[in-house]
């Protein structure tokens, strides 16, 4: 298996990152963050396709390969990019496509790809609040094998104030039976997959903004990089991230091909990924001292991220069972043959 | 309308930018290499025109292999096709040989309309071969624009120098550089950098344009960089401890530099 990204996945992901540095992400999330959502770079990602990326052709999408889909959430981690964008770019398109039902999939992918439009989702247990619910359209709720319109009934808060959550009550049934149960797990696949990647993206911009500031401050007469303790730390740091990327990329590999442990390697990746994007938070935080916790400065929109992240789309305990549950399984099989 | 639109893969800004020990030629190992800003620009202007218009942006460059990283973005950000001239001979080539190749890499480009260039790269910020392309075409060359628009076959252009703002005219074909005031060039999309990897690379050798592989590169440049060296350190400056006269100290200063 070739892990290596083609020239061209290289190329959308500078493009996403060139696109992001220059639009003040960090402005929009603290906005975000105080109830003035704006969808204005939203609009701008849509432009470069990052909206389309999960959807077919037929639906005015571009039908790309999950890879892609991991290269561009892993740049949107990398920037602390807010809103939606697991649920709208990568979870409700699954859900659709996967239903096979011509007029749901009509009535909502078109606007989702050209980025007129977001889509959130609640999915108990795993995923109990919808996210930026009412700028959303469609707010989507799984429950038990049957799939609702919602609408949202309480604001809630979260660790990572960009995170605007909303309890929701299901508002009309869409689609009910297996057909549902079946989609609704590969859409859970493709949105854990997301988040695994964004939680790389924003550990690697964590590592970095550790790394720089270990190089720029000075105590005891010398960079604090020059101290082999924080060295250490800042490697383990990129030894955890670079542990974790192929894991991510396996599972999107896993996932295109529809392999028969896809939902096990995308639960591995979110496991892997967010320990090793909890660790660039904690050390990125101590690297920084007092600095990093104080609200003006950005440090604090990743680390509160990166908190939020690791329990979103299933906590580590949750993805370990799903591992653990499949290990077993595939065991089982095994012994019957 | 078929526009041309030259292109420079140069070493990023950000990155420490060096000149090789042995023949004081740009290190390209050394630093990043990027597709210039300011041919971002000029591959922006003429994507708009040809939105505008219908026709063809053809892409050229002249530069190592790796060069074919600056064009692909070019072409991943819309334009149509490219001519790359790629040759060892060409190493270490002055203004005046890369205008003239450029001039005989241009001349394989059918029908074109109209030239446009960045008015100068970042790395050798000699801002001269637009003008040297456009005496070797025998073309009107309008330089510095920062505004360009189209009457027919006149082409309108806001100049801006350090002398101030003029308004020219040409008539097509003609040679236009464009400055940093032009647009806000676009990002390439996903759709974009797909598509850029079917559209047409001609690449060529100086051999193929009809130029002797000897008038061109380092042995045969009108300039030579006899020694080069590093920009020296800045130094600490002065420093005025306020002790109830700093104000004074500061003017004192400044009337001493001249500047008040």
């Amino acid at each position: 298996m070739k892990f290596t990204l083609s020239p061209e996945q290289r190329q959308f992901a500078a493009s996403i990152g060139d696109l992001l540095s220059g639009s003040d992400v960090p402005g929009l999330a603290r906005r975000w963050g105080a109830g003035q959502p704006d969808l204005a770079t939203w609009r701008r990602l849509a432009d470069l396709g990052v909206t389309g990326l999960a959807v077919p052709e037929r639906w005015d999408g571009l039908a790309a390969h999950p890879v892609d889909l991991v290269v561009a959430f892993e740049e949107l981690g990398r920037h602390a990019v807010p809103g939606p964008l697991v649920e709208s770019v990568a979870a409700v398109p699954t859900l659709l496509v996967e239903l096979g039902d011509d007029a749901l999939a009509g009535r909502w992918l078109p606007a989702l790809s050209a980025g007129t439009t977001v889509a959130t989702l609640a999915a108990p247990p795993h995923l109990p609040y919808a996210l930026d619910a009412d700028l959303a359209d469609p707010v989507l709720l799984v429950v038990d094998g049957t799939l609702s319109l919602a609408r949202t009934t309480t604001a809630l808060s979260s660790v990572d104030a960009t995170r605007r959550l909303f309890a929701v009550d299901g508002a009309g049934v869409l689609a009910s039976g297996p057909a549902v149960t079946a989609a609704a797990g590969r859409a859970f696949d493709a949105g854990t997959l997301a988040c695994a990647a964004q939680l790389v993206g924003a550990g690697q911009a964590l590592l970095e903004r550790a790394t720089d500031y270990a190089k720029q401050r000075s105590q005891f007469g010398r960079p604090i990089g020059a101290f082999q303790a924080v060295k250490h730390q800042l490697a383990d740091v990129l030894v955890g991230l670079e542990l974790a990327r192929p894991l991510v990329y396996g599972a999107a590999v896993a996932v295109a091909d529809r392999s028969a442990t896809a939902g096990r390697d995308c639960s591995a990746a979110k496991v892997a990924a967010g320990r090793a994007a909890y660790q660039a938070a904690r050390t990125a935080l101590q690297v920084h001292g007092a600095v990093g916790y104080t609200q003006e400065y950005d440090l604090g929109l990743w680390l509160t991220k990166v908190r939020a992240l690791l329990s979103a789309w299933g906590t580590a305990t949750t993805h370990r069972a799903r591992v653990a549950a499949a290990l077993r399984d595939a065991a089982t099989t095994a012994a019957r043959r | 309308m078929n526009i041309v639109v030259l292109v420079k893969q140069v070493p990023d800004t950000w990155s420490e930018r060096k000149l090789t020990d042995a023949d004081h030629t740009l290190d390209r190992e050394a630093a990043d290499a990027v597709l210039d800003e300011i041919n971002e620009r000029a591959v922006e202007e003429a994507l708009r025109i040809k939105e505008a218009q219908g026709g063809e942006v053809t892409v050229v460059s002249m530069g190592p292999d790796r060069a074919t990283d600056a064009i692909r973005k070019a072409l991943s950000m819309g334009a149509d096709k490219a001519v790359h001239v790629s040759d060892e001979a060409l190493h270490g080539s002055d203004a005046v040989q890369t205008a003239r190749v450029l001039a005989k890499a241009i001349g394989t480009v059918e029908g074109y309309d109209l030239i446009l260039a960045g008015n100068e790269a970042t790395d050798g910020r000699a801002g001269a071969v637009p003008a040297m392309i456009a005496e070797l075409l025998g073309l009107p060359q309008l330089t510095q624009a920062r505004k360009v628009s189209f009457d027919g076959s006149t082409v309108t252009v806001e100049r801006e120098t350090e002398e101030g703002l003029t308004t020219v005219q040409a008539s097509l074909p003609a040679v236009v550089s464009v400055t940093e005031k032009i647009n806000e060039p676009r990002y390439p999309s996903f759709k974009g950098i797909m598509a850029a990897k079917k559209k047409p690379v001609n690449t060529v050798t100086v051999a193929d344009l009809g130029i002797d592989a000897g008038e061109v590169g380092l042995a045969g440049a009108l300039t030579t960089v006899l020694e080069a060296a590093p920009k020296p350190p800045r130094t600490a400056g002065e420093r005025v401890e306020d002790d109830g006269t700093g104000g004074t100290k500061i003017a004192e200063y400044l009337v001493g530099q001249k500047l008040i």
